[in-house]
């Protein structure tokens, strides 16, 4: 099991997830309360009137095509399978046109063994393992329906939360990274920490302005982005948590050179020790149950946005838990599982996301930056919009989930209540992380 | 005696290398008894193409991966160094290998023949590369294969004594996965 989620750990990389809006992508994927997630980074933007910016996007997943006429196989017999293309295609999903991308991991894999030395030069491969701990994870919403009642509103929905942080010892990283050469009573060892979790949703919420001050602007529009009033809209919405299943595994594993690494038919030990804690609805343990909650607020002055949005703050659910150990013994080469607990209590967190964005309206042209921090790591967009009569141009920059800059540009045309918009961006959503480019398309919705 | 390398550890790293190659290189000099590197000669009187073996052994370079990996091409390296105190011959430095199928790698064909010539009072050092051999290839794909090496003297001065030691030898098999 451990290898298992080694082996997942080690595809996973850390991946982000992929913008499909467009216009939000040709700005450096930043977000204000009209340009991309309009309601679900910051719950008090739903109580902002609709502006002339957008309240909408449609995506058009192009790269389907591309990928349909060229694609990796699947198939682990055919001689040009490469686990790391298809990592790749989860990583970054085919939905955009790929530009370039980093190149294929190839290349042949050396191995040198002497009786007391062992070098791996896994050549190519090096590209794949991180300098450091790798970590995938995050919290996802995952559609669902709601219904607003003016101020106020309903919604439910699922909610996935995902984390995994793997960790090669220092011995091992030098030694498939650095091709250092193994060395005798040397221990190379691994541990993985996973955890995910699922809960249906059930949110009531409430977002109005709390704070309003005139301006003479205010008749000819009520956006409060374009006409200089000042205004300060807060929202809540408490919600409950219904947990479908809930599983997590703390694994140790590795092995120990003796004074010779290849002394006899037994030339290592090894050892792999895992605790796992899992609940789920229908089977051991049941439903968990637990209350979150989103809060959010945005201040409007001079046609200047501030917004803080929290997202599941303070959201926790609590569960029946059955813990097993699985311990491998080497001697006797089996695996010995031990029942540690069952019906423990346990109570699971759902890590907040913060979003803190800022934007300025100068006549038609928006420019606009934030910071979104959540679980394991934290990225931050800066990008701007210039709109010439129905064209609109647009460009940004963003850092990344492998703290890389990224460059992004794009444009759109408006037709009425639709816009056609184009982005070109770079990216580093894939096993190498390295720099790619893509196009993407979207409907916006005015 | 044989040898077990365990070349099954090495598996992982063919799985999802498509169509690149697993390029293998055990130093088998390392795994042998320092005693049978090492061979003392003495032929006091001409005997016609006297015959010293070197070592003959077991070795199980691929134990465990033969199901799922062939080998594409095999090569060999060895060295050998001769301290020669007295006596003057020619010679032919030997290597046999062969499958496991084989009780004695001595009955096949020897792979490669390196001539030497000693003089008295001289170290004569010898080295040959054993490259693309349909032999080694074919032996190295089983689970186990037997090495041998043999030294044929051909007496001018006697008598022939020394000490010949062996140096180096060092196979090379590429592989690929063979799911």
């Amino acid at each position: 099991m451990t290898a298992l989620i080694a082996l997942c750990g080690l595809l996973a990389g850390t991946a982000e997830a992929q913008s499909l809006n467009a216009r939000r992508l040709g700005m450096g994927g930043v977000l204000t309360s009209d340009v991309g997630d309009q309601t679900g980074s910051n719950i008090a933007f739903r109580a902002v009137p609709k502006g002339t910016g957008g309240s909408g996007s449609i995506p058009l997943p192009l790269g389907i095509i591309q990928y349909i006429a060229d694609h990796p196989t699947f198939d682990s017999k055919d001689s040009t399978f490469n686990i790391y293309e298809v990592a790749n295609v989860f990583l970054n999903p085919p939905l955009t046109i790929k530009l370039w991308q980093p190149e294929e991991v190839t290349g042949d894999i050396s191995v040198f063994v002497a009786q007391d030395s062992l070098m791996v030069d896994l050549a190519d491969i090096k590209r794949v393992i991180p300098e450091h701990s790798m970590r995938i994870g995050g919290v996802y919403h995952i559609g669902g329906f709601g219904k607003s009642f003016g101020k106020a509103f309903v919604q439910m929905g699922p909610l996935v939360h995902v984390q995994n942080s793997l960790e090669l010892s220092d011995e091992l990283r030098r030694a498939l990274r650095d091709a250092v050469p193994f060395t005798g009573n040397t221990r190379y060892g691994l541990t993985d920490e996973g955890r995910a979790q699922a809960a249906i949703a059930f949110q009531a919420g409430y977002a109005f302005r709390a704070l309003h001050r005139p301006s003479a602007g205010e008749s000819d529009s009520p956006d409060p982005r374009r006409n200089h009033t000042t205004a300060l809209y807060v929202g809540a919405a408490p919600k409950y948590l219904w947990g479908i299943a809930y599983g997590d595994a703390h694994s140790v594993a590795g092995v120990t050179t003796g004074d010779t690494l290849f002394a006899g038919s037994n030339p290592v030990t090894i050892d792999m020790d895992t605790q796992n804690r899992y609940a789920v609805l229908g089977g051991e343990g049941g439903s968990g149950s637990g209350f979150g909650s989103d809060v959010g607020t945005v201040l409007y002055y001079q046609n200047f946005e501030l917004g803080v949005g929290l997202n599941d703050f303070g959201s926790q659910i609590k569960w029946k838990t059955t813990v097993r150990r699985h311990t491998y013994d080497d001697a006797t080469n089996e695996f010995t599982t031990t029942v540690m607990a069952r019906d423990e209590e346990f109570t699971s967190r759902i890590p907040v996301t913060a979003t803190i964005n800022a934007a300025k309206r100068i006549g038609r042209t928006t420019i606009a930056a934030d910071i979104v921090t959540g679980d394991l790591r934290s990225s931050m967009h800066a990008g701007a919009e210039f709109w010439f009569g129905m064209f609109a141009l647009r460009t940004g920059v963003f850092r990344d989930q492998n703290k890389m800059i990224q460059f992004a540009g794009g444009g759109g045309y408006r037709f009425g209540k639709i816009g056609v918009d184009l982005a070109l961006s770079t990216n580093s959503r894939n096993i190498e992380r390295e720099r790619g480019g893509e196009l993407s398309a979207s409907l916006s919705l005015y | 005696m044989r040898r077990l390398i365990p070349i099954a550890l090495f598996l992982p790293l063919l799985v999802g290398c498509g169509n690149r190659n697993l390029i293998l290189t055990v130093d088998i000099l390392s795994f042998l008894d320092p005693a049978s590197k090492v061979v003392n000669y003495n032929i006091p009187v001409p005997i016609p193409s006297d015959t010293v073996e070197v070592f003959s052994d077991s070795l199980s370079l691929l134990q465990g991966v033969s199901d799922v990996t062939r080998a594409v091409a095999a090569s060999m390296d060895i060295a050998a160094s001769f301290d020669n105190t007295s006596g003057a011959a020619t010679g032919d430095f030997l290597i046999y290998i062969a499958s496991a199928d084989s009780s004695d790698p001595f009955t096949t064909t020897p792979i490669a023949d390196v001539p030497f010539q000693l003089l008295a009072g001289q170290v004569t050092n010898i080295s040959t590369h054993v490259d693309a051999s349909p032999a080694l290839a074919e032996a190295l794909t089983h689970d186990k294969a037997q090495v041998g090496v043999r030294v044929v003297f051909n007496g001018t001065a006697f008598p022939i004594q020394g000490t010949e030691t062996l140096t180096k030898l060092t196979a090379t098999v590429i592989m690929k996965k063979d799911l």
